[in-house]
Parts: structure tokens; sequence; C-alpha cells
């Protein structure tokens, strides 16, 4: 009898412990926000992201185990836009946890922050492929929207935990300032590659080419969502060849093998952008960012 | 602008631009020629820091024209550096490029159709599901109106609306919490139950264009579900462990097969209701492997005599590889499920053992292969022999089933399938079929489960 009473006991002191936790527990639907969350929490959050930076976030698995991540978030940080709609409403409901439903201080949609681009002038359909009808939402590849995204983090997590409210603040202004002397020593580096022209996968690469001024003549999805046939690639290729483009730029998330034959055929040299850093490695969304420009100025020396 | 933010903007311009001109005027410390250093291990060091802007000595003699990236950091450091106030908490919202998509308290909506053309070797045939082609020639599956939305802060409502060449039926409509303390959720109303894996899913999560025999063998041509209520809790341990609880009605020519079915008995107590327990587990073997477990069982009365019952039990497997920790398309699933029934009849128990084990390859990222084996015995009584099942007269020895399907996805909403199959014993007399499936998706399509 007693054992079983020392078991219950044990039980409820791990409900306990899993319930409770000093830090603010914060999980993001990708690995970039992640990182940017855990540069503005610092020691006072738990960061957490669902999906892998090798992971293309318009699919991932709502695998259950996620929800118990969920279930002890106080703060959910998502994208939006629609980029995580196959996915994450089933973990929010499975969480059982009303403090990151939609609508809750818990819960935070970075897109508010940004300037979005690519927001539709006319009525949408799927004819056009698997477009956002609220905009692209794929601005993390930006470090200016990054930038802003950060500041919306700081203001959510001081909100939540007024007592570290000036440190999120000034891990923010730190961050934001670090940030920000890189943007301009990228933007130097790459100050070849304006107007450039070059050839993406898909439409993640849009604010990417409007940050660094690339002029993107063609995608080899022929609509976004959409696998490219042999037809579109041949066509992607004249338009390359003509174009005289000298990168492919992909998200490494995406298959390779109709990139490469471009590259290959056009003279141009492949991109392959990781999705987003390796947060659970300890990469940062500088590094992140960093390592995309530097591959970028081999081709724009 | 009023005065004291233009100061505060022009300070911070300056702060921004000293450190880019200083690095500027530094000499290189990477290449020769400026270009960045590809020795240097990528770090949180700013670029603007160690590696000088190539175009610093044509820019020496004045300030660079400011650009939307200064305008972007110095807002943002300028908003974030002053003392903190209500104001300066509120979050700073970027100007869109245009305007957001139009606001709708509406909830989204989903048509999912699904057509077939099949043929069967004989008329006779004993597909079980009320999604199933039924004849040869053309067959509606079933063209399904999804609706869904939160309903307030505290629930949110799905429905599922099936529209069928004979009528319309409402397959679900029921809420669900969404803020119960201790890891509990309800939901209530008209809902397919969690018994299992496949019971709970649409045509559209399956990997064949028809059901396992079993489920329709067991609860009926739509499987599981009833107007009720279902309780789950996700219990504290360190791997997804969740318990789970529902009490519906226990009649339903299509859902309480081996309940009540078709007769509408009363309830005159909580004996009289269909109980259905279940347990599910999850873990996370790899990050490229994943492994679902439940344990399920049916408890209710049947109309074979005074408190006459039937329990179902069943076990549900799920093995998931799909590699997300580099580029790949490749997903291979193996799907099991066994059920096992004892139902009274006067003086004597039956008992009978159905399942399927399916193995789905996607091996490009427009088509996928699967492979299904069912199983499903005689019922027996205690003692081994084979009885007459009131239910299924016919079925008097063991059927097994085979079925092969390939499937393309032209795009994310839309799916065709060829699907051919061997039915054999039971209540059939050996049945070659062979299906070819659309499936269309149209509207907000909801978030896909597990």
């Amino acid at each position: 009898m007693s054992r079983w009473i020392a078991v219950l006991f044990g039980w409820l002191v791990l409900c306990v412990s899993w319930q409770a936790s000093a830090a603010v527990v914060v999980v993001t639907s990708t690995a970039d926000l992640a990182s940017i969350a855990k540069e503005v929490g610092g020691a006072n959050v738990e960061v957490t992201s669902l999906a892998l930076h090798t992971q293309d976030p318009h699919f991932v698995d709502a695998k259950p185990h996620l929800a118990m991540k969920l279930a002890k978030a106080d703060l959910l940080v998502i994208i939006g836009l629609d980029l995580e709609v196959g996915w994450l409403p089933t973990l929010q409901t499975g969480s059982r946890n009303g403090k990151i439903q939609a609508g809750a201080d818990g819960f935070l949609d970075c897109s508010e922050f940004v300037k979005i681009l690519e927001v539709p002038a006319v009525k949408v359909d799927r004819s056009q492929g698997d477009v956002h009808p609220q905009g692209n939402p794929h601005y993390m590849l930006d470090p200016r929207q990054a930038a802003r995204v950060t500041k919306g983090i700081a203001d959510r997590l001081a909100k939540l935990d007024a007592a570290h409210a000036d440190a999120y603040r000034k891990n923010a202004l730190n961050f934001i300032r670090k940030l920000g002397k890189a943007t301009k020593g990228w933007e130097a580096q790459l100050a070849k590659a304006k107007g450039q022209k070059v050839v993406a996968y898909h439409k993640s690469i849009v604010y990417f080419a409007d940050w660094l001024g690339l002029d993107v003549v063609e995608y080899i999805e022929p609509r976004p969502g959409i696998p490219p046939n042999p037809h579109h690639v041949t066509h992607v290729i004249e338009v390359a060849k003509g174009a005289g483009v000298k990168s492919v730029l992909q998200e490494a998330y995406y298959p390779s093998k109709n990139s490469e034959l471009i590259a290959k055929q056009t003279g141009a040299t492949l991109v392959k952008i990781p999705g987003a850093p390796d947060f659970k490695g300890g990469k940062s969304y500088i590094q992140h960012i960093d390592g995309v420009v530097r591959q970028l100025a081999k081709i724009y020396p | 602008m009023p005065m004291q933010r233009r100061h505060s903007a022009f300070l911070f311009a300056v702060t921004l631009w000293a450190p880019v001109a200083f690095a500027q005027a530094t000499p290189p410390s990477g290449t020769s020629d400026g270009a960045p250093s590809e020795a240097a291990e990528p770090d949180d060091a700013a670029p603007g820091d160690s590696e000088p802007a190539p175009a610093a000595a044509a820019t020496e003699a004045k300030p660079p024209p400011r650009t939307e990236t200064d305008d972007v950091f110095s807002e943002l450091e300028s908003s974030l550096s002053g003392p903190s106030s209500p104001a300066r908490s509120e979050p700073t919202r970027a100007k869109p490029a245009g305007q957001r998509g139009a606001q709708s308290l509406n909830p989204d909506l989903a048509f999912i159709a699904d057509f077939a053309a099949a043929w069967f070797s004989e008329r006779e045939h004993a597909q079980t599901g009320g999604h199933d082609p039924t004849r040869t020639g053309m067959n509606l599956q079933a063209l399904e109106l999804n609706a869904r939305s939160v309903v307030d802060p505290y629930l949110r409502f799905d429905a599922n609306l099936v529209f069928a060449e004979d009528g319309v039926e409402l397959e679900e409509a029921y809420a669900t919490t969404l803020d119960l303390p201790l890891g509990l959720q309800a939901r209530f109303g008209q809902l397919l139950t969690r018994f299992g894996r496949i019971n709970s899913t649409h045509p559209h999560a399956w990997d064949f264009a028809d059901q396992p025999f079993a489920l329709g063998r067991i609860f009926g041509a739509e499987g599981n579900r009833g107007l009720g209520a279902e309780a789950s809790w996700l219990v504290p341990l360190p791997w997804y462990t969740e318990l789970v609880g529902t009490v519906l009605h226990a009649d339903g020519e299509g859902s309480a097969r081996s309940f009540y079915g078709s007769q509408e008995l009363h309830v005159d107590s909580v004996t009289d209701l269909l109980y259905v327990t279940a347990l599910k587990q999850f873990f996370e073997l790899h990050e490229n492997w994943s492994l679902l477990w439940g344990l399920s069982a049916a408890f209710g009365p049947n109309p074979n005599g005074p408190d006459n019952r039937t329990a179902v039990y069943a076990t549900d497997l799920y093995l998931k590889y799909r590699p997300i920790t580099r580029e790949s398309t490749t997903q291979v699933t193996w799907q099991t499920e066994v059920m096992h029934r004892r139902r009274q009849i006067p003086d004597a128990l039956l008992w009978d053992v159905s399942g399927y084990s399916q193995v789905f390859w996607r091996f490009a990222r427009r088509f996928g292969a699967a492979l299904r084996y069912e199983y499903g015995s005689p019922a027996y009584y205690a003692s081994g022999v084979v009885a007459r099942d009131p239910l299924d007269p016919e079925w008097t020895d063991t059927r097994q089933r085979m079925s092969a399907a390939l499937s393309h996805w032209p795009s994310e909403f839309s799916r065709f399938r060829l699907q051919a199959s061997r039915d054999a014993g039971g209540p059939t007399r050996g049945v070659w079929a062979a299906f070819l499936t659309a499936e269309l998706v149209v509207g907000a399509h909801g978030a896909h489960t597990f």
C-alpha cells in the first residue's frame, strides 16, 4: 500500500513539475522564429520550434507530441498568412491550451508586423496554384522584416511577463542593432547582385529578392505548389539563358533535381538556401542569413 | 512628425551611419579584393563590423543615401531604446504592400468531391463502406461539405455534410472545447468516435478508394458514430498519451451495426448506451520515424436478447517514415488494425476477428503506391465451432481481400487513383474489382491530423 502511495505521490510531483516552469514557454512554428524569440527572451524563456529547419513549413506532420509542446506553451509564435494552415490548427486544438488559441494573448501572428508582399489585388483561386490569399508568407528571409518581428515578439513577451519587460526590450534592441549592422554589411557585400536576374524554385524567395534587388525572371514551379513538368523546365532554361541568369535559388527542402539540371544547362550556380537556421544545433538567425549571403557573394563578388 | 521625434530619428540615423562609415574607412581585413572571407566561420559578428563594404572608397566623401533598411532599423531602435511606456509597448505594424484579405466571420468552407468509375466481376459483392464504389459504372462516392469555425474563446465547431446520390447526410457536427483545465477536452454533437485509427477519418485521408471491410462489418457503412459526447485527457506523461471516453446512442444500421443497429430501442438506463474508450500513444522514435499505437474498446447492448451485449476490442498501429532532416519527398507508412468482437446471443457467445494491414509508399512528390491485406474470420461460438452469424448469415468462412492502389496528385488539391482488388471468402464468392477515382478539393481545406 505504501508503495502505491509513493508511486502516486511521485506521479503528482511529476505532473506539477510538468505544468510549472519559471521561464516563459515559447513555441514557434518555424526555426527562424525560434531563433529570434530566443534572442529576445534570453534566459527568461524556453523556446521550441515545431518545424525543423530542414522541413517545408507548408507540410509539417501534425505529430501528436507537438501538441504536448503546445499544451505547455505560454506563447505560440507563428508566421501566419496561412503558411501553417495545413497542420497547426490541429495541434492548437489538440493542445487543449486556451492561452495559445487564436485571439488570446499567447498567440502571436508575426505577419501583423511586417510589410507584406504579393497581396492579391484581385480575386485568387487555385488555378494560380497554392496561393496565399493574404499575401506571401516567406518574409523571414528579409532581415528587415525579421527586425520588425523581433520588436513584435519583445512587445508580446513584455506584456506576458511584465517582470522582465525591460530585459526583453533591451535584448530586442541589442539584437536589432546587431542585425542592422549585419544587414548593412550584407547589402554592401551583395551590392553587385542588385538588379541581377535569377531563377527561383518557389515564391518563397520574393522577400529576399526584394531586399537585395534581385530580379526573379522565372520560377521553376510553374505555379506555387505545382511541381515542375519537363515542358516548364525547358521553358525556364530558355528564359534563364536569354536573361543571362547566374544563380538559381531554392530552399534546401525542395527537390533539387530540376534546379540542378537548370543550373547545369544554363551555367548558373545553384544556391540552396536553408529553410531556417538550425535552431536545435545552436545556429542563429544572423548566421543563417550570413550563410546565404556568403553563397551569393561568391557568384556576385 | 513632431519635432521631438524628428530629432530622435536624426540622432539614430547618425548613430546607425557612424559605424558603417567607420567600417568603410577601415582597410579590408578579408580578401584583397574586398570580397567576403570564405575561410572565416560565420558567426554572430555583424558583417558590417568585420567585413568592409566594397563600395567604401567611392562613398567616403559623403554619407550614403538613406535606404529602406536605414529607415526600418532606425525606427525600430528608436521605439525600443526610450523608456518603456504603454504607448511604446504597442507593436509597430508595417504598412502592408497591399490590402489584407477581407475579414469575415463566416466559417471556413471546403467541398471535397470523390467520384469513381468502377468495375466488379460479379454483380453480388460485399463492399461495406458507405462511400465505397458499389456498382459497375459511375459512382458518386461523396460530395463532402466541410465547415469549421471557432464559436467563441472556449469552443470550436466542425461539421461535415455529405451529399450522395440518395440524399444528404449529416456525417458530423460537433463542438470541441479549447480551454478545459488539466489537459481535458470534450467534444459533443454528432461525431465519429476515435475508435481505432481509420474510423474517425474521412475518405480524403485514406490510402484506398474504399474503407476496410472490418469497419463496415462491425459498425456499419458509416463507421462508428452517433449523437453523443466525448471526453479526452492528455495524460501528463513524458510521451504522448491520450485517454478517450465516448458515450453515444447505440442505434443506427450504418453506425452501430453490432449494437442496436437499425432497431431503435429506447434508452431506459445508462446500460442502453454505447460506450467507446481508447488509449492513444505516440512515440517519436526518431525525427524521421513516428509510431502511433492505440487500444480501443466499444461496449453496448445488442438486440439479440434481453441484456445481451456486444464488446469490440481493437488495437491499431501506425508507423511512419518521412525523412524531414533532409530534402525528400518520400513517405512510407504501415498501418494495421485488428478488431476482436464478442457478442452475446441467447444462451451463447459469438466471437470473430477482423482486421487489415496496409503499406503506403509515396515514392515521388506526385505519386504513391499502396498495398492492403484484409482478413475477416467467420463468427465462432466460444467452443471454436463456426456459428451462423445473425448479422452476416452467409459469412461462414474466412474472408480475405487484397488491394493495390496507385495514386497521383497533380497538385495538393486533386488526386486520381487506380485501384484493383480481389475479394474472396465470407459473404463473397470471389470478386475482382477495379476503380478509377478522382478527388477534388476546393475552398479552405482544413488541417490534417497525423
